[in-house]
Parts: structure tokens; sequence; C-alpha cells
């Protein structure tokens, strides 16, 4: 069943640790702790480890112990009274960001992600540009050459060797003849060793020269009359062989992961890579493969995209959604003052905690979190996959998979509180209201 | 309890029904058998003179799905002055071509419309693709899941697999992805085109796998009618968009073999290559094959004037396609060794030469076509127009003058390479109910929906009569939803949520092995958590399944 079963041993348990969703995970349980964990990567061990360490179900109103009851009570109450409140984190499932999009939508609340960031890098390039991009498995069997841009995939997605770039088979390429090139602020012995077992060409260039190199190598593609030497011999003459490369490889990939582009005007960057992408489909067959999905920020914005017509950054305060990617941006409107509450949802992570600020503060948060400053209201909730079902989605925006059931000790789902929220403030809908509030 | 609606001028084709004066009456949300005097009607409706159909059934309209999704990503320009605030009973939402869910599900209850239908799910997209409709709020959905350029199925026939072993995978893909039936998109093009092949013609090798989309057609829609699923298999033929693609558009007629087929969006695949422009219409040479072969069925997906985008599985056509992006930006996507897509947004300009053609041709079809049980009233939303266009399109195949009118503002040579002017049928309200109500459900196996017979679900659409269609099909005066008032006038007064129809035909649970062996070497999801179990729809995703009956159905 979707929601009862718990099984004491699980053999293909997705894991919502980061966008790679490895859902091979098996894991064995007894009496409701974890006994071990096969095929996960560190930070998923670490993330089941710190889950079935927090089990506290207290929610707090201003750092004192409080009944669940009370704090929907005060959470109804400070949701009624505010006038631009701000949805932010949105680390949920599916399921949870149905209801938060049905809450908002009352509460005439701004949406944005706690990766906001990351995702407008990519997301900016697709709304002036569009893209061309492949998937998981199109890259185990198809690729002959892949460019990975950035220097951090290994850190963010700890099994893309494994999962994406070196599986055991390969329907269509043998995998050790498969070109891996990277491209970013490498040293050669910072290497991690899956992806040094590659051989891979190591192109170096610090993080700030990317968008130059991946500018080159599109003018080089599209055969515009570009200064190779411009970047220095070494550099240049490299990226020109790699252009030849891309050329003439068959269905080349070109992976970054825009979270770790923190330069500003990291657009551009992403910007040349889809357009050094497009520029090789002209002849030949290339794909990009951005990687992302992390805190469930794929999963938000699906959901937020298909249910409003709009991407996140997105405001309901007038009673229909407006879009801004630049000023809808979730710290600006914190530090500006601009929202009168912050409604922070972040399920997955302990860690992933909203920033000390003045404005009033609800927390739809994992079990383990520690405050710096106290919100004005916390609601320890389950994380999904470890405490309830739901779904996610990976990082290439196409496979959402089922997430299973490991524990059940009452931690409820986002989508339970936030649902419970919108009912409590469902009564005074349809009185006379002057201000577009709840 | 038990309604009444008295008084209505009844089109109900599936049951020869042509105007009659009837009463119908509603209990526990179906239409019932007149009860016995003695029973108290608790509600009665008064419609005299009103038109009175079942719910409209939208058999291929693009509405759930990644590619929609992307779509929506990358035009936040279409939802922008087109917004939709909420009310007290209705959620916010908008967009023009590419609504968004909610705003979907409500503007197709607004003109009458009950269930519609996704013509596009990829198997590796039908979480995603149900989901979307499952918040698609008011009507029932379903989908068709795309086979015919997943690599596994190719290299089965390459491999000279038997049929029943097709049929067995075909079968299987219709439970996982929880469908109603299957839809080949460029067969083995998609496919093809990852191998960077930019053509693929009915008769041509494919690249990797050596075999030909006529294998692929005659295949799959054999593998369909073994299996007793009602709908033939649902064929978006090679070559869109190509002018001459009549040609392979018969061809593909052909590669079924007399085994039931349906062509969609036939109208982007009716294309000549004659006259100055190198672009002229075929929908006679079309029409005549549509009519003279039984097994054959057709969906129009009418061009309409204005901004839209068009969202595909066909990367290959998309991709060759981009240039003609507006606003010049467009996307493409390679997807898990099971097909792909392109999102290439469009405008299509009335002063055009090849758009008004276009409109021309898909009008032609409509009027050539003799039998309007097996032509459908669509526009492949978004591709051809936004279904939103439904009541404008209704008026120009009921209205010849108004038909008329409108050809002398396009393109003027455009106008003198169409028949259109000398076409002199008008569709009557009964063919109108055939193509948008009866024809849809007989199609799809829907016995339970399409008619306003006892035992029918109780989907009905109630219409002022006007003397302009369009005024009368874009706001209808009562829409029921099993039996509830969900609009009134036009507007939303009751939302309701929909169900998800399939079918199940039976197969061999031994292909399973064989599929979950692909899956392990060479997918990056496991079978387990590829397969959509009902409990995951109903609890999960958030909509009930309704399976529907296959021919020769043991269970």
């Amino acid at each position: 069943m979707w929601n009862n079963e718990i099984e004491q041993m699980m053999d293909a348990v997705t894991c919502p640790c980061c966008g790679l969703s490895c859902d091979d995970l098996k894991i064995e349980m007894s009496d409701g702790q974890l006994k071990s964990i096969q095929n996960g990567c560190h930070l998923a061990r670490a993330f089941y480890d710190t889950a079935f360490h927090h089990t506290d179900q207290d929610p707090m109103i201003d750092g004192r112990a409080t009944t669940l009851e009370e704090a929907l009570d005060y959470g109804t109450e400070l949701l009624r009274q505010a006038r631009s409140p701000l949805f932010a984190g949105l680390a949920t499932d599916v399921n949870g960001m149905r209801g938060i999009l049905a809450l908002a939508d009352r509460c005439g609340a701004t949406l944005d992600h706690l990766n906001g960031d990351a995702m407008f890098r990519n997301l900016r390039v697709v709304q002036d540009n569009g893209w061309f991009t492949t998937t998981f498995t199109e890259v185990r069997n198809r690729a002959d050459l892949i460019l990975l841009v950035g220097s951090q995939c290994i850190d963010r997605f700890p099994r893309l060797v494994e999962r994406v770039l070196h599986p055991e088979e390969s329907l269509f390429v043998e995998t050790n003849q498969r070109r891996i090139i990277l491209l970013g602020p490498w040293q050669q012995d910072d290497i991690p060793t899956e992806l040094a077992q590659l051989n891979p060409t190591v192109i170096a260039t610090d993080i700030e020269s990317l968008s130059d190199a991946a500018g080159l190598l599109r003018g080089l593609v599209a055969d515009r009359p570009v200064d190779s030497d411009r970047l220095g011999d070494d550099l240049g003459n490299s990226l020109t062989a790699l252009a030849e490369q891309l050329k003439a490889a068959k269905y080349s990939v070109i992976s970054w992961s825009a979270a770790e582009l923190t330069m500003a005007h990291a657009e551009l960057v992403v910007q040349s890579l889809v357009d050094l992408v497009k520029a090789l489909n002209a002849k030949t067959r290339s794909a990009a493969l951005p990687l992302a999905g992390t805190q469930a920020d794929i999963t938000a914005n699906q959901v937020c995209t298909w249910q409003l017509g709009y991407p996140l950054r997105t405001r309901l305060q007038r009673g229909y959604p407006e879009h801004d990617p630049s000023l809808f941006r979730w710290q600006d409107l914190l530090t500006s003052g601009e929202s009168d509450l912050l409604l922070w949802v972040s399920s997955f992570s302990s860690l992933a905690t909203p920033p000390p600020t003045k404005t009033p503060t609800i927390v739809l948060g994992h079990a383990g979190m520690m405050f710096e400053q106290q919100p004005s209201l916390y609601i320890p909730v389950g994380v999904p996959g470890i405490d309830h079902r739901g779904h996610w989605y990976r990082s290439d925006g196409v496979c959402s998979l089922p997430l299973g059931k490991l524990r059940d000790i009452g931690l409820p789902a986002v989508s339970l509180i936030v649902n419970q929220l919108n009912e409590r403030l469902l009564p005074f809908a349809d009185e006379p209201e002057s201000a577009p509030a709840c | 309890m038990l309604s009444k609606l008295t008084g209505g001028k009844l089109y109900d084709p599936a049951n020869g029904i042509n105007g009659d004066t009837r009463d119908i009456y509603i209990r526990d949300g179906k239409i019932v058998d007149p009860p016995a005097d003695s029973e108290i009607v608790h509600r009665t409706y008064s419609l005299d003179g009103k038109i009175v159909m079942a719910g409209a059934i939208d058999m291929h309209t693009h509405i759930g799905g990644g590619k929609v999704n992307i779509a929506r990503t990358m035009l936040p320009e279409d939802q922008r002055g087109s917004a939709r605030p909420k009310t007290d009973l209705t959620r916010s939402g908008g967009g023009h071509a590419i609504p968004s869910t909610l705003a979907a599900g409500y503007r197709y209850a607004e003109m009458g419309y009950t269930s519609c239908f996704e013509p596009a799910v990829l198997p590796a997209n039908a979480r995603q693709a149900h989901m979307e409709m499952a918040d698609t709020p008011m009507i029932d959905t379903g989908g068709y899941a795309m086979l015919g350029n997943d690599d596994l199925l190719l290299q089965l026939i390459s491999e000279g697999a038997e049929q029943q072993t097709l049929n067995d995978y075909v079968a299987w893909t219709l439970h996982a992805a929880q469908c109603i039936g299957i839809k080949v998109v460029n067969p083995g093009g998609i496919n093809a085109f990852k191998f960077n092949q930019r053509a693929l013609d009915v008769d041509d090798s494919h690249p990797h796998y050596r075999i030909t989309p006529r294998d692929i057609v005659r295949t799959l829609s054999r593998a369909l009618s073994e299996l007793g699923v009602p709908h033939p298999l649902h064929v978006h033929a090679s070559n869109l968009g190509v002018p001459g693609n009549y040609l392979s558009t018969l061809a593909t007629m052909e590669a079924a073999e007399g085994f039931p087929i349906h062509l969609t969006h036939i109208q982007f695949h009716s294309y000549g290559a004659e006259g100055d422009q190198k672009f002229s219409s075929c929908a006679a040479e079309i029409a005549e094959a549509v009519n003279n072969q039984s097994n054959i069925s057709i969906d129009v997906g009418q061009v309409m004037f204005g901004q839209t985008v068009t969202i595909s599985g066909d990367t290959m056509a998309q991709h060759a396609n981009h240039n003609h992006a507006h606003p010049n930006k467009w996307t493409c996507m390679d997807i898990e060794c099971d097909a792909g897509c392109g999102v290439v947004p469009f405008r299509y300009r009335d002063k055009n030469f090849v758009n008004a053609l276009q409109w021309a041709i898909g009008l032609e079809l409509f009027l050539m076509v003799d039998d309007p049980w097996r032509i459908f009233l669509t526009t492949d939303h978004p591709n051809g127009a936004p279904f939103t266009s439904y009541p404008h399109l209704i008026r120009l195949l009921m209205d010849r003058g108004f038909r008329n009118d409108l050809m002398g503002q396009i393109h003027p040579e455009a106008s003198a390479a169409t028949h259109l002017g000398s076409l002199e049928r008008e569709y009557s309200l009964y063919e109108i109910a055939i193509m948008t109500r009866a024809a849809p459900a007989r199609i799809l196996g829907l016995s339970d929906r399409g008619h306003l017979a006892p035992g029918a679900l109780a989907d009905i659409a109630v219409y002022h009569q006007h003397e302009n269609p369009e005024r009368m099909f874009e706001r209808p005066m009562l829409v029921f939803k099993q039996g509830e008032v969900v609009v009134e006038e036009g507007r939303i007064t009751q939302p309701v949520k929909g169900a998800t129809q399939v079918v199940r035909p039976e197969y061999d649970k031994r292909i399973e092995k064989l599929i979950e062996r692909r899956f392990e070497r060479y997918h990056s999801i496991g079978l387990h958590n590829f397969v959509i179990s009902d409990d995951e729809m109903a609890e999960g995703i958030g909509s009930q399944v309704n399976i529907h009956a296959c021919k020769g159905s043991r269970t």
C-alpha cells in the first residue's frame, strides 16, 4: 500500500539526497531503527543517520514547547495577519509543494526556493533562449565525450561516475572509450579517485574564466572569427583542440552544476554552454546535462510551474500569479523588509535553517534543526522518503521517483500541516476583506 | 437524489437522437431510466428549447507532462496578459497557449468539456503527466503512452522478436504508465535523430536497428488489435510539416495493413510540394484515402492564426523547425532511451502563404472527409492553436458564409490555392455532437460517456440556442459532471476532481523479467520505481483509476 506498509528490508529505496536520486539503496530496518544501508554514498549515510537521530516532535512557539493544536492555531493567526508573506525554503516533496501553493494562493504569498540563485542561473537562460538537454539513461548509453564544467560535480553528486559517466554496460558505446574532459578550477592532485580512474583530460581554468572559455568554445564550433590566443597559449590551444573533439564526437554531453557557478552573472556561462550545444547540433549530436535537484529545487519548481504557469520567484499577492526572477529573490525580500512573515519549509536537511531575521518566521522544518535565533513558530515535520511517502524529481526534471516510508513515529508531512493551516484559514476567506491578505 | 432535465433538445448521435425533445433523469451521478410516477424528483431543470449534449471529449490535447512544463518555463510571456485571478471557488492561474493546469481544467469545463486525453505520455515521464492531469480540475483525463522510439522495442523488432513478445511489452507499458492507448510519434525517427539522422521516411532504414517506420507501425497496430485495446494505434506520422509529406502519410496508412490506426493532427501531414512556393494542399488525396479505408480515423490539428507554441515528442521535426521559432527561443530534449521532446513557439499569420494554406488545408479535411465518426475536432492543442479556439472552429465548420468571409482575408495566393471556397458543406449540430462526443468515446472504448442513454455518466453540457455557434459553444448554460452542476452560464460554480481512464489488456508476465534485466543493465531507474501502481495513482499522484474494458477481455 502507498500509505501504510513498512517493510523491514527494502532494496529499491530512492535517496532524496541529491539530484542523482539513486534508487538502488538497500535498507534494512530493525525495530524502527536503521540497521544497514547498502549502495548509498557518504551523503546518503549522513542524511539517513541524521534523520534517525532526531525524533523530537514538539512544536515550539518562540522556543517554548507546545502542542501541535496550539501551534496550528498560532500559525493560522500569523498567516491571517500577514499582508505580504514570503514562502521560502520549499524543500519538500510534490504533495508538500501542492499544499504550499494552495496556501500561498489563499494568503497572497511570494514563493522562492532556498536554491533559487542556483536554479535561476539556468532558468534565466531557458527563458531567454531555451536549451537542448538530455537525461541520465541517454548519457549512460550514448555519450562518447563528456565535458564536465566546474570542479564540484563529485562533491555534489557523489555517485555520478558509477550511475551516469561510467556504468558497467552501455548500449551504443564502449564506456572505456568514452572521453572525459574536465574544464574548471582543478589541481591535478585534487581530482577524486573515481574521476581520475577515467583518465580524464584536464583543462584547468579558474572559475572566473569559465565564461570566456565557454564563449570561445562556442565561437570555435560555430565558425565565428574568435581569437583563441586571448586566453593565453595553453588554454587557447587546449580549447581549440577540445572544440575539434566536440565537433568530431557523435554524441557529446556538456554538464555543469549551476550551484557552483557563484560568480556574478554566472548565467552568461550557462548561456555560452547552451549556445555551444545548440551550435554542435547543427551537424552532429550533443546535449547538455545540467546537474541540480538538491533540496528538492527541481521538485518545487516543477509543481509551481504546472500549477501557477510560472516557475518559482512568483508572487500571488494581487490574487493572480506574477513572476519576476530578479525582484522576487527571497534573500532580498527578507533583508529589504518587504515581507512581513516568512514561512520557511525545509524538510530534508537539519542544517537548512532560515537566516536570522527580524521578520516573524514560521518554520516547517527537519526535526533536527538548531536555530541561531528562535523562530516565532517551529513545527518539526517528517522527512519525505523516511517518515512518509512522496514524489521527488531527479536532476533532469523528467523522472519523478516515488519516495518510500521507513518509519512511523508521528512526524507529520509538510502537506498535512499546510493543508491544515489552509483549512483553518478557510472560514475567514468569505469575509469581506479590503486588503489582499488571508 | 433524483434530478430531471426537462424540455431540452437532445443531440445524442450514439443513440440516434437528433434534436428531439426528451427528458433526462440523473441519479448517483449517472443517467437513469425514467422513474416510476411515485418517485420524488428532487431537482428539476427546465431546459425548454436548450441544446443538450453529452459532455465534450477532447481526444488529443497536450495538457500534461514534461514538455508542457518546459513550454511554461520557457515562455513566461504566455502567462502575462492572460491571468486568471482566484475567486472564492477557484484558484488563480492563467496562460494563453500553455495554461496552468488549474486554468486549463476550468476553461475546458467552461466550454462544456468533461474528459480530455493527453496524447504523448512518455513512460519515463508518466508520473508527471498524471500529476499534472490530477491537478487539472473539472475533467476526467487519460493518456496515450509513447512507444516506437524506445530502444527496447526497436531492438526487439530488429531482432525479429515474435509478435506475442511485442504484444506483451505493449500491454505491460499500458499497465506501467497507467494509460488508455499507445501513440507512436515519427516512428523510429526520434530515436534515429539521436544517431544524428535528420529525416526518416516510411521505408527508410533506421541507421542502427535497420528497421523502417513501416515495420514499427505494422507491429504496433497489430499488437493493439490483438490485445483488444479499443483505441487504435495513435500515429503522428513521419515527416511532419515537410512539403510533399502526404505521400508519407498515405504510406503510413498502408503500413497498418488493414489494422485500425488513427492518424493524428493530419493537417500537418497533408502537404504537397507543388506551385511557386513548393507548398500545396493534398487534403483531397488524404480525404479520399480516409473515405476509402474504414480502418482509418483521423483528427485534424486545425491551425488558427495567432501566437502559440508547438510542443511535440518529435525531436527530429522540432529541431528541424527551430529556425521558425517566434519568439526566437526553443528547447529540445533526448529522454531516457525512451523518446524525446521539442518545444518551439510559433506565430501563425494569416498573411503568410504557408500558414494561410495550413489553415485552409485543415478546413478542407474537415469538409472532405465524409464520415464524422472517423474525424475528430482538434487543434492538437496548443500546436495548431489553443483549445479555447474550439468554438470559433465549430463556427467555421457550421457557417459557410463566415468561412468564406475569413478566406477573403488570408494571403491571396493561399486563397487561390485552396478548394475551400467551393466546399459547400456545413456541419450540423448532430455532426458536431458526433465529432466532439459520440465518436471520441467510441474510438477510446469509453462506453460510460459520450452519450445520454441510461447507464452513462451524467456528464452533460446544456447550451443556449444561438444563431452564431461560436457564441453558443463558448458559454454553456449548464455543465453537469457526474450529475453535479459544475458550471453555470460559463462560470465555475463547483470545483471537482476527475479520474484517470485506463485499459488493462492481459499479458504474459514473463515479459517483466526481460524488461527488468534491461533496466538493470542500461537504465538509471529500477523497474520497481518505474511502474506506477493504482495505490500510488490514488494516494500519491492524486487521481483514482477507472479501468475500461478491452475487446474480448476474459475478465
